[in-house]
């Protein structure tokens, strides 16, 4: 996806109270890992997925009282907008990060346990690969190290 | 009578069409709009911002049509809300497991489709074919052979 293409930009007020909806939407922005780019103002690479994502959350916004206009806005200033971008990739790669480390914890963990551990960490993985829009360079790692888990001898059977 | 959604139909719209036709309206007629603006007048919108038919309260569109036609008490039309609800949003909110296979089946359709009709003409089969076997899964606790 390159960084001159198209973005999607949600702009919302909801009140503060009750707090429920706003943290409701706050996390529903977080799962889909958009650039918070100030106050109420998010954007996701447009395609028709995030932009369906992103009117779905203008719904609930509207759906409690608040506003939500949607966006469709090429950036002009490529330097600013690689620095979002920058922000998105290094949040996914500490996620990523962090599925690693936990893979190569597990290598000495008893046999239960890594393929309770490799189950959850392929969900995961999953569920970050939605929000990596610029194909960060440590999904692989994250990958190998999951897969290497999963094809690891567990410490028990060992002889 | 005539319903109207968003053109490029995915999982949601396919589930609600396929819904539509087999319960509530067999005769039912689809046009497709960018937006509400474009809705033909006496059509139903399902499935787009602003309908009545749509996401609400952290609902997905088929969940809100299952309520809405008050076909809710259907034990398998609950479980196939839950896998499209899944399909479409990944909120882990349900166990389906489904959902993943479902959502990749149809985005790939749409990709080989040569039009939204031709695409819900396919999903129709899925989704009679996804009906039948959650039925007697549930009818006997298994899934079928």
């Amino acid at each position: 996806m390159s960084r001159a293409e198209d973005w999607v930009l949600l702009a919302y007020r909801l009140p503060r109270v009750p707090s429920t909806p706003r943290s409701a939407v706050w996390r529903k922005l977080k799962r889909l890992g958009v650039a918070w780019l100030g106050d109420g103002l998010v954007a996701l690479p447009a395609d028709p997925r995030t932009r369906e994502q992103l009117e779905w959350v203008a719904e609930e916004v509207t759906d409690h009282g608040g506003e939500a206009t949607l966006w469709l806005g090429r950036p002009l200033d490529t330097n600013a907008i690689s620095q979002v971008v920058n922000r998105m990739t290094a949040a996914v790669a500490a996620e990523y990060g962090a599925v690693a480390a936990e893979a190569a914890t597990m290598r000495t963990a008893d046999a239960a346990a890594q393929r309770r551990v490799v189950a959850r960490l392929r969900r995961e993985l999953h569920r970050i690969a939605g929000r990596d829009f610029f194909t960060c360079s440590q999904r692989e790692a994250a990958r190998r190290a999951v897969e290497t888990l999963a094809a690891t001898d567990p410490a028990g059977s060992r002889t | 009578m005539k319903w109207a959604t968003r053109p490029g139909v995915h999982v949601d719209r396919a589930a609600c069409a396929w819904l539509i036709r087999r319960f509530v309206d067999p005769a039912a007629e689809f046009v497709f709009a960018a937006d509400s603006a474009a809705i033909p007048a006496g059509a139903r919108p399902f499935d787009m911002r602003g309908a009545a038919l749509g996401h609400h309260q952290g609902r997905c569109s088929f969940e809100t049509a299952l309520a809405s036609f008050g076909l809710d008490a259907d034990p398998a039309l609950e479980e196939i809300g839950c896998i499209v609800h899944e399909a479409d949003l990944a909120d882990e909110r349900y166990d389906a497991p489904a959902a993943a296979g479902l959502d990749v089946l149809i985005r790939g359709l749409t990709l080989t489709s040569g039009s939204d009709h031709d695409t819900l003409a396919v999903t129709d089969r899925l989704f009679d074919g996804l009906y039948e076997h959650t039925r007697r899964q549930l009818m006997t606790g298994r899934p079928p052979a």
